[in-house]
């Protein structure tokens, strides 16, 4: 006799199954009203943090002054999301908690790793919807399953994918509105940025450096995802720049220059400020003799029209893997239109986002023996791998003095504050032949697993250092700064630490249990003011502290305020 | 060199191909594949069984031949209870198996690369009942790179 089966019915979202009361699972339309002019205007707004940086200018400044430097010892976590892994995932061992909290009015927008986007009451951290974008196992990922964040702009959400979509949600009901695919993950292609609305375009750059891409930006229409204009980083044969590269053969196709950070953006200029990653193979430069444009540069794109206008190159045929792609710091001095940058070579650069005129040049991290850069920006490299299966020992090592985490600026202080980190390591060339999805070196790297050390350092505009936070370990998240004169940074392992703006004093510190590689953020809610911050150890951890490769991974969103 | 006869005998001359006989449970991968149909208008679907004692998807790995929605007959022939969570663009899909149960499943998946799936209760997934979907293809012209084709692996 057969039995008939159980009707199992049909297979429902697993979102379905965490606790959502009816008519919980919607978002108030707060982005509804969110557009270019409220982004521009996003410092009129303090009790929001509308764009990836907080503003255009990339500054990780909030004029938030209800936490300060006297009442800050009693600050206490207000609530913990957790958002947990389960599962076989891409990078399971290497995934990280990278992103910075977008709140519009009352509502966060945080995307996790693996394709994950959360919508959370800001004030209490309930969650209120999710999106999950299902993610290959065998996307190429060269340092870890990550995302750095979201934007969010005429009610909808923007985000990418590891394996290079880009994405809008509804921002009220995380339903999916649109989704592009911009990079090709059989190239080694992947997306980790978090993207950047500018007028009616939303804004993506891709990554997979390692792999022997060809870097790109690209811009898609807000409303339907329309592609609007795709920005090489290395060109072609015959366009400008083309003559850094061999005349023959195909380096350039293989160049790097990916712009797998956020850019910023001046207004008044039109100009996107972008930095772009390594070129590849990383440590192989006899294989693409020249400069290797637009390689480890701030370039300046017109965001109308997709194009560069200007370059300033920090590393010029980088045989270290020093990217630039450190945020672009839009300030103003003296009546200049300035902007300052962080790259991982060790050096501070600070040119005229007008032209790119260099202004001034100084070392940031104690440690730098790859070579040496002037104040008048000739750069003289000195150690590096050269003969094949010869090693070779450099400061900074090739996560940088400074990894893609981001410096933050004061205008109330006039100061810059940046995590530092002091590591070195050893390549030796191992030249291979290139092949596409299969990491792209040329070398075999080691990072030292001792002799290091970090810190949390003030500079000014001229690159006078003012004060030094100094820390065993490096430092590798990124740091923000507030009107309160305080400047937030996490430490390696675990501890959350708020440090006076004028003196770099310690005045509270927080164990959150694992370490810190993300963005965090601050905002108020009725009245009161939140500090937030993704706590989850992880990424390329091997290239930037290995010595901390065996610390517990964490997936916590922890949010801080002061008692009420 | 083993052929696929010789694989599927020593898997099970190893005691590899059911659980508590050479490991605990059943070594992950170590079942059968399959191809998903499509019909003309492009649909795609596959039916997916736990057969009974055998604590693995069958087939445990999956092969769609290209980007899309795939529909799946999700069939617990097993005496216990299991359950899926499958990858699907929007939210991991969940369906619950009770013993001698049939449910369904549409996923969007974006491909090319491969997906797991799993049982996730008690340590089904461990055990045995994790399963991959394979996406086979290419991605979009448009998002290809603007470059002489290249070699690969």
């Amino acid at each position: 006799m057969t039995v008939e089966y159980v009707d199992a019915g049909e297979a429902i979202d697993q979102a379905r199954l965490s606790g959502k009361v009816a008519g919980g699972d919607v978002a108030p339309p707060v982005v509804r009203g969110v557009d270019y002019e409220r982004i521009r205007n996003a410092a009129s707004e303090p009790q929001n943090w509308l764009t990836y940086y907080g503003a255009y200018n990339g500054q990780r400044y909030s004029p938030l002054d209800q936490i300060n430097t006297e009442n800050v010892k009693r600050l206490g976590p207000a609530w913990i999301f957790q958002a947990g892994m389960t599962g076989l995932i891409a990078g399971a061992s290497t995934y990280s908690f990278e992103a910075a909290p977008i709140v519009v009015d009352g509502v966060m927008f945080l995307s996790g790793w693996d394709g994950w986007v959360w919508a959370l009451d800001a004030k209490t951290g309930t969650e209120i919807w999710r999106y999950k974008h299902a993610v290959p196992f065998d996307v190429s990922l060269c340092c870890g399953n990550v995302n750095r964040g979201v934007a969010v702009a005429a009610g909808k959400v923007f985000f990418v994918t590891a394996n290079a979509h880009v994405l809008a949600l509804d921002a009220t009901t995380g339903k999916r509105v649109w989704d592009k695919t911009y990079g090709d993950v059989r190239a080694g292609e992947s997306a980790t940025v978090a993207p950047l609305v500018v007028k009616n375009k939303v804004i993506v750059g891709s990554s997979g450096g390692e792999f022997g891409v060809r870097g790109h930006l690209d811009a898609f229409d807000l409303e339907t995802g329309e592609h609007q204009w795709r920005c090489y980083t290395v060109p072609k044969p015959g366009e400008p720049g083309s003559e850094t590269w061999p005349a023959d053969g195909e380096a350039w196709a293989r160049g790097g220059a990916n712009c797998r950070v956020t850019g910023t953006f001046d207004p008044e200029t039109n100009l996107l400020y972008v930095g772009t990653g390594n070129p590849a193979p990383d440590f192989d430069g006899a294989v693409r003799e020249g400069d290797n444009l637009y390689t480890d540069s701030i370039i300046a794109v017109d965001v109308d029209a997709g194009q560069i206008r200007w370059h300033y190159q920090c590393t010029p045929h980088d045989v270290w893997d020093y990217d630039s792609i450190g945020e672009c710091i839009l300030f103003e001095s003296d009546g200049r239109k300035l902007l300052g940058h962080f790259d991982k070579n060790g050096y501070f650069f600070v040119v005229d986002r007008t032209d790119g005129a260099l202004v001034q040049i100084t070392p940031f991290v104690d440690r730098i023996d790859w070579g040496a850069i002037t104040r008048d920006g000739k750069v003289t490299p000195r150690r590096y791998p050269d003969k094949e299966g010869d090693p070779v020992h450099f400061w900074p090592g090739p996560a940088g003095a400074k990894e893609w985490t981001h410096a933050a600026y004061s205008p109330k202080t006039g100061l810059f504050y940046v995590p530092v980190q002091d590591v070195g390591a050893t390549a030796t060339r191992r030249r291979r032949e290139f092949k596409e999805s299969i990491p792209y070196w040329g070398a075999g790297v080691a990072v030292d697993l001792e002799d290091m050390t970090g810190s949390v350092s003030a500079f000014d505009a001229n690159g006078d250092e003012k004060w030094r936070w100094r820390n065993e370990l490096p430092m590798c998240a990124s740091v923000l700064a507030t009107g309160g004169d305080l400047v937030f940074a996490g430490e390696p392992s675990g501890e959350f630490n708020a440090l006076d703006a004028r003196t770099g004093d310690l005045l509270w510190q927080f164990q959150c249990g694992s370490g810190h590689h993300s963005s965090p953020t601050t905002y108020m809610v009725d009245g009161r003011q939140y500090v937030a911050v993704p706590v989850g150890w992880g990424g390329w951890a091997e290239g930037f502290l290995p010595g901390m490769l065996g610390a517990g991974h964490g997936s916590a969103l922890i949010v801080f305020a002061l008692p009420e | 060199m083993t052929t696929l006869h010789e694989r599927a005998e020593l898997l099970s001359k190893l005691g590899l191909d059911v659980q508590n006989k050479a490991a605990l449970g059943q070594v992950l991968g170590t079942g059968r594949i399959e191809q998903a149909t499509e019909t003309a208008g492009g649909r795609m679907r596959a039916t997916i069984r736990i057969r009974p004692d055998e604590i693995s998807w069958d087939p445990s790995i999956l092969v769609m031949p290209h980007g899309g929605d795939i529909e799946l007959e999700l069939i617990n022939d097993d005496l216990n209870t299991h359950c899926a969570l499958l990858p699907s663009n929007g939210d991991r899909k969940f369906i619950w198996l009770v013993n001698h149960s049939k449910g369904r499943a549409t996923l969007n998946l974006d491909g090319p690369g491969y997906y797991w799936f799993s049982s996730p209760t008690g340590n089904d997934e461990g055990r045995g009942l994790t399963g991959a979907i394979v996406v086979l293809g290419e991605v979009p012209p448009e998002a290809r790179l603007d470059r002489p084709d290249q070699p690969r692996p």
